[in-house]
């Protein structure tokens, strides 16, 4: 099989995962235990956050610093989003309860906008902004969303599905301002999912001025059920229990999972130079090839080879005439692994095309789109052998 | 104090020429269907006992609820044919019935054993002196009785509360077999339903578009007809692949007639296939007006691509009847899984409402579909779906 799914999930490297299961036969102990056991796991335990803090910190490869703010480790990206979104039912911003007012952005993973739109059934005020026609929301359109009551932004850092770089810096600025101009005593807690951001782009949400990022291992060849919320600012826990991880996410941790996922994040982040430029060759030569198939399209509609507002790992290609489904299916027999929208909600209802279409894209067009995405172990040929397949799938099945 | 199964056959009786063989087609459906789950069945004029296995008594159940050409049927006490027994039955029915919370009810008798002691008039009235003074929280009540004790002084006294409804209709198969246009929808299932309780023995065919259509929409279909064979005892799903009959509609077509040539193309391979495997006609779900393709005169041409009888048994229903009906065979929850099984790109957005025979029926001729037909029926599939007890 040809991987090009990699931003739905990526294989596991092999020997992070045998030196984290051997690990954690090794220290078993219970991080909480007050016994030897537990005070050796617990070193273990924090010796992982504090890789992890790293790999998120500044810096050349060669010397990163830390990050500022808090890891807490979670079961996955999904969790980590629905830790900072379900705070919000413990935000007192007013004596009547809950917080009022959230701004998301119309294009966000179902971890965000899921609990979105359960907020907004829950009595929520909840603002969607769209993006321009390019995928990326502008901040200004963030800052004119914001509202003297708004507690909560959350925008994520690369689209899973077009590849958008969300410009959270400016958008975080342009909420400091907004939030003056407003006379608010401070800017609303500003959130980002950064699942497809990690070990991809380089990421500091320090410096992007974030109050929170969420994390999942498995997209860069760490284990399932590992993720994080990076921290810089206080949040309240809706699930309680025994106080672990800042008693955010109550529960035995898990350092088997945990320890692999500061490697392969320590890994990521180390070799993020030559993967980056590894994964802009690969684009180029996709988007070459694409554009001699006639009638494909590379989305966002005016996306270039190396436009640097796109993460090179995703691309949306769209083949009109041609329903996605029905390309991906084609392709996968012939030993292809792409995928239509987000794999995880694309199986069979249309809210895979949320995003597209929240772009302003045609209905047809955002029906036709495939998304190819690439990881350290594509090569030229697998773009090759793709770009042979869709076109002839493409011209057979074409109607 | 035995249970047995007393079940009622309906409209068999009313049959004077032929009734034995209706009657040998239910008991030969009850056998093979009841295979290893009853004990014993005995025939016996307008009635049919059943001793289910120890265990089996769900299954026995589920499956007398199905079958049709049974109109209903009620767990009996089968007792010894004195009052004392009888009353002794009643009673323990009785009590069931008011631990469920039930308090109005009436006894009912019939006596073919005219050697009985009690008129069946007498029966009942000590029945209902015999519930009431066991239970004195129970009334009688003649027009609305929450529950009736029913008492039947036969080659044994069976005693027996309500009876549950069954399929009715004819035994599967009396009617010759039909084949069924199965699609991943709500309705077809439910048409295949009521023609299999009209005594249709049914096949059903299924067309595939793959890739336009998925496998997971096959698999759909595949257990939709799980459920149909629940009834009918089992059939064949036949597959034919629409694949290129669909493109060259597509290339060749009028846009907004595309969705009419496809279901003309459908009656056509139905026909041929229903000749090759002894079907004598076609069953689909269409209902009047629902869609575009079903409007009278989009009926009159599809239908005009098969000579055989068309069933519609859906054609006056509204979509809510048939949702419900759905819901009852126990359908409904696998026909509404999102797979869709035709796919939008080749739905006309503005399709023909209202075809004329002789001019559509030229531009269908046109297209030249006959040996893409011939070819895809000569390639179907046949799954076989043998008979197996469904609980919705």
């Amino acid at each position: 099989m040809i991987y090009l799914d990699w931003a739905s999930t990526s294989p596991p490297d092999e020997a992070i995962l045998q030196e984290s299961a051997a690990l954690a036969v090794r220290f078993f102990g219970n991080p909480s235990s007050r016994h030897g056991l537990g005070a050796e796991a617990s070193g273990r335990l924090e010796e992982a956050r504090a890789r992890l803090l790293r790999s998120l910190g500044g810096g050349r490869a060669a010397e990163l610093r830390p990050a500022q703010g808090r890891i807490v480790f979670t079961s996955g990206g999904s969790e980590a989003d629905a830790i900072a979104l379900l705070a919000m039912l413990r935000r007192k911003d007013t004596r009547r309860g809950p917080a009022p007012h959230i701004v998301v952005s119309a294009i966000e993973h179902s971890a965000v906008y899921e609990e979105a739109r359960l907020l907004e059934g829950m009595g929520m005020a909840v603002s969607y902004v769209n993006p321009g026609p390019d995928g990326i929301v502008s901040p200004g359109e963030v800052a004119s969303a914001l509202r003297k009551d708004t507690a909560l932004v959350a925008i994520m850092a690369v689209n899973n599905e077009t590849g958008a770089i969300q410009p959270l810096a400016g958008i975080g600025s342009a909420l400091r301002e907004a939030s003056a101009a407003l006379g608010r005593h401070e800017p609303p807690f500003f959130h980002s999912d950064a699942v497809q951001a990690l070990g991809k782009v380089s990421f500091d949400p320090e410096a992007l001025g974030l109050s929170s990022a969420a994390f999942s291992a498995h997209k860069l060849r760490g284990p399932r059920g590992t993720g994080a919320l990076w921290l810089g600012a206080k949040l309240e826990p809706l699930v309680l229990g025994g106080g672990q991880e800042e008693g955010l996410r109550p529960g035995t941790e898990n350092l088997q999972g945990d320890w692999a996922f500061s490697l392969a994040a320590e890994k990521s982040r180390t070799s993020l130079e030559a993967r980056r430029a590894h994964a802009r060759e690969l684009e180029a030569r996709l988007m070459a090839g694409l554009s001699s198939i006639e009638g494909a399209l590379a989305l966002p509609l005016g996306r270039a080879a190396g436009d640097e507002r796109y993460s090179p790992f995703i691309l949306s290609v769209a083949f009109p005439g041609l329903s996605g489904e029905v390309l991906a299916r084609a392709l996968s027999d012939a030993g292809i692994a792409v995928s239509t929208g987000a794999a995880c909600s694309s199986r069979g209802n249309k809210k895979g095309r949320r995003i597209l279409e929240a772009m302003g894209l045609r209905p047809d067009i955002a029906f036709s789109a495939i998304r190819v995405s690439t990881g350290d172990l594509t090569g030229e040929a697998d773009i090759d052998a793709f770009l042979e397949e869709a076109r002839s799938a493409y011209r057979k099945l074409k109607i | 104090m035995d249970t047995v199964y007393l079940v009622k056959i309906g409209e068999i009786l009313l049959k004077l020429g032929n009734r034995k063989e209706f009657e040998a087609r239910l008991k030969a459906d009850l056998k093979r269907r009841l295979e290893g789950k009853a004990a014993r069945i005995d025939y016996r004029p307008g009635r049919i006992f059943i001793e289910a296995r120890p265990g089996a008594e769900g299954d026995v159940e589920a499956i007398l609820a199905r079958v049709p050409g049974i109109n209903g049927f009620a767990r009996a006490y089968r007792v010894e044919k004195t009052p004392e027994a009888v009353f002794e039955a009643a009673v323990a029915v009785a009590r069931e019935a008011a631990s469920a919370g039930k308090r109005r009810f009436k006894a009912e008798s019939r006596r073919s054993d005219k050697s009985f002691p009690l008129t069946s008039y007498e029966l009942s009235r000590d029945i209902g002196a015999a519930a009431t003074d066991a239970l004195p929280e129970l009334v009688v009540d003649l027009h609305t009785p929450e529950f009736i004790i029913n008492a039947e002084i036969r080659e044994r006294a069976f005693v027996y509360g309500d009876t549950v409804h069954g399929t009715r209709g004819l035994p599967v198969g009396s009617q010759g077999r039909g084949l069924l246009l199965l699609s991943g929808g709500i309705d077809s299932p439910v048409a295949g339903w009521l023609m299999a309780s009209r005594g249709l023995g049914l096949d059903a065919v299924y067309y595939h578009a793959y890739p336009y259509t998925s496998q997971e929409a096959h698999d759909k279909v595949v257990s939709l007809a799980r459920i149909v064979a629940g009834y009918t005892g089992g059939m064949n799903l036949w597959t034919v692949s629409f694949t290129e009959i669909q493109m060259r509609i597509k290339q060749l077509a009028r846009e907004d007639l595309t969705t009419l040539m496809m279901r003309a193309a459908m009656m056509e391979a139905a026909t041929l296939l229903a000749a090759r495997i002894g079907a004598n006609s076609l069953v689909t779900g269409e209902s009047l007006g629902q869609v575009a393709s079903q409007t009278v005169e989009n009926l009159r041409f599809t239908g005009s691509f098969t000579d055989l009888p068309v069933f519609r048994p859906l054609i006056g229903m509204d979509k809510e009847e048939t949702v419900g009906m759905a819901r009852h065979i126990g359908s409904f929850e696998t026909s509404i899984l999102p797979y869709e099984d035709c796919c939008v790109l080749f739905s006309p957005k503005h399709p023909m409402l209202r075809a004329d025979l002789a001019r559509e029926r030229k531009a269908y001729a046109d297209i030249g579909l006959g040996p893409l037909i011939e070819e895809a029926v000569n390639k179907v599939e046949r799954l076989p779906i043998p008979f197996q007890v469904t609980r919705p």
